[in-house]
């Protein structure tokens, strides 16, 4: 430990009590988590500030990452060029007679975005537009109508493709295939958690249900949404046959929407173009940003071994693999209030990942406990972008929606539990189709 | 100030624009290259992409802080115009230090790289680096258009 001037709890003190200081303040979260940083930089000999380039650079020099624009991208198309009306059709003779209809298909659109997008903020802003006004004409509740658009977003990053797995598999060198296949069921269950709740709902405040649909318009609507749904099949195919890496298939995933706009359902134009690229541009650098200002945070961390002395403390209280389980989603649900996924899977799925291996819990089964936890922090205050982008839809602040939204958390954390509780859940698809990938 | 600062935002909104459009073109020549005989398999798409994407990632930080986008945390309760106000002179400020470690070591960073090559197109590394100190300046410039935008809505509240 020779040259380094502070010691491990003062550097502790100074980044994390920095930080929350800075957040206090409403400094972005991005610039938060780089000057914190500052002060050790300056202090350290060994260290200079060239380390918050150094450090940022190695970040973004990464072809991983640049699956994140690729996923934006790709749901910036669908919604443009007249995908998700074929999916929102499509939903709609699924579950349109369901008490609560209009949320169900809310619920059940999720689905089908998070099978072709891998991003809950874009989906949140889409289906904000398209659900929250129209719910509230039909006679839901506001909160409700926003509540249930935030946590159904939260499905993309849990159903593959997914930006959170690929950056985990990315970071924390786990298979990205097998995560993919991991991540199936439990995003089913917690979207069929997700319906229950809107049945619950529906009941008690009436909520209306539409005329049953004929199997005749089922099957038209599932004919027209064919070459849409045949996304997931594409990415997740191509990735386990090894066709192409992770960032590839989300290459591939938008030059694919791009055709279905533009040649085989034709709505798609110039002006909505650009408007894709700004929005995608935009959206996912400001995200990025943070992705290299939280490595500095993180390689700080690492350089006063905090990962190693936590993995010390923790194990001497003598957990076992299911109470590790529990300790890391919560960890995880905690920091995910504060920070944003990504940057959340550089900093404390590292430090995390030895105390799972401490005590054998399978990497696929720590990845999808780890993104679960994360993909509910999108909807919990005081960070979750989720929630924020559907309170922005329908112009009210994030107070106002959080009753409900904590209220249909309830049923996806017990989701989470059984994804703790029994590995089979997550792991069990991946054994059944491709085994050599959970080695 | 105003016409500078629009100018150079919308020059920046489409070199992004620009950037994200051009990221798809090279992982997807080398998809097909691998499966096709269409194009030659070129070792360069890589690397391309790779820094087109850093330079996409830097222009969008630098438009996020004039449109106000980075991601903050709100843990205060509903506050007026003027306290609003005023916490945004304080944030900015501290953002402005950023921007100010972004220009000054930037600069040095850039330098860094002025003798280095890429590895593979052997493109000049200083092109990439040119974008840090870059950021800090366009950040300079727009956190003095909110300021002055920040010390308006105190002053008009006041009188």
């Amino acid at each position: 430990m020779t040259g380094i001037e502070l010691t491990t709890g003062a550097a502790a003190a100074i980044l994390f009590g920095g930080f929350f200081l800075l957040i206090v303040l409403r400094v972005p979260v991005a610039f938060a988590l780089g000057l914190c940083c500052l002060p050790i930089l300056v202090i350290e000999p060994r260290l200079s500030p060239m380390t918050l380039f150094n450090e940022t650079f190695k970040a973004y020099n990464s072809f991983i990452l640049l699956a994140v624009p690729f996923f934006l991208l790709t749901a910036n198309l669908m919604n443009i060029g007249g995908i998700a009306d074929r999916l929102v059709r499509l939903s709609r003779t699924m579950v349109g007679h369901f008490p609560g209809s209009l949320a169900q298909i809310n619920v059940v659109l999720s689905v089908f975005f998070a099978g072709i997008s891998g991003s809950s903020t874009a989906d949140a802003a889409s289906q904000g537009k398209l659900f929250i006004d129209a719910q509230v004409k039909e006679g839901y509740g506001l909160s409700f109508s926003i509540a249930i658009t935030a946590v159904s977003a939260v499905l993309a990053v849990i159903i593959p493709p997914s930006i959170l797995m690929v950056v985990w598999g990315g970071v924390i060198s786990t298979s990205i295939g097998a995560l993919y296949l991991a991540g199936i069921v439990p995003g089913l269950l917690i979207a069929g958690a997700q319906m229950a709740t809107v049945h619950a709902y529906a009941k008690i405040y009436k909520y209306p249900v539409y005329p049953r649909s004929t199997l005749k318009e089922f099957l038209v609507a599932g004919a027209q949404s064919i070459p849409a749904l045949l996304t997931p099949v594409i990415i997740v195919g191509g990735i386990l046959l090894g066709w192409f890496t992770p960032t590839e298939s989300a290459a591939v995933a938008v030059i694919y929407a791009a055709v279905l706009s533009i040649f085989v359902y034709q709505e798609m134009d110039g002006k909505k173009l650009l408007q894709a690229l700004s929005e995608t541009g935009k959206l996912s650098a400001i995200a990025l940003f943070c992705v290299g200002t939280a490595s500095v945070f993180g390689w700080l961390l690492a350089y006063y071994q905090m990962p190693r002395l936590l993995l010390e403390n923790v194990t001497a209280w003598g957990m076992g693999p299911t109470e590790v389980g529990f300790f890391i989603a919560f960890c995880f649900l905690v920091v995910g209030c504060f920070l944003d996924a990504i940057p959340a899977i550089i900093i404390l799925g590292t430090t995390l990942q030895p105390l799972a291996e401490s005590v054998h819990m399978h990497p696929v089964q720590f990845a999808i406990v780890g993104i679960v936890s994360l993909a509910f922090g999108l909807v919990t205050p005081p960070y979750g972008l989720c929630l924020m982008i559907s309170c922005a839809v329908a112009k009210v602040p994030m107070r106002f929606a959080l009753k409900d939204t904590m209220i249909m958390l309830v049923p996806m954390l017990l989701v989470l539990a059984a994804c703790i509780l029994w590995p089979e859940i997550p792991l069990f698809l991946p054994r059944l189709i491709a085994p050599e990938y959970l080695k | 100030m105003k016409r500078l600062s629009a100018g150079i935002y919308r020059l920046l909104t489409w070199l992004m624009i620009a950037t994200v459009a051009i990221l798809v073109v090279p992982v997807t020549l080398q998809v097909l290259s691998r499966y096709t005989d269409l194009v030659p398999a070129y070792i360069w798409t890589e690397e391309l992409a790779r820094f087109m994407f850093i330079w996409m990632v830097m222009l969008g930080a630098m438009i996020g802080v004039r449109e106000g986008t980075h991601f903050e945390v709100d843990v205060w309760p509903a506050l007026g115009d003027r306290a609003n106000a005023a916490l945004r002179i304080v944030s900015q400020a501290l953002v402005l230090v950023f921007a100010l470690v972004f220009v000054w070591w930037g600069i040095e960073f850039t330098r860094f790289g002025w003798e280095q090559v890429s590895e593979i197109a052997e493109l000049p590394m200083w092109t990439i680096f040119i974008a840090w100190p870059l950021a800090g300046v366009a950040w300079i410039l727009f956190l003095g258009e909110h300021f002055i935008a920040n010390v308006r809505t105190l002053q008009g509240s006041a009188a």
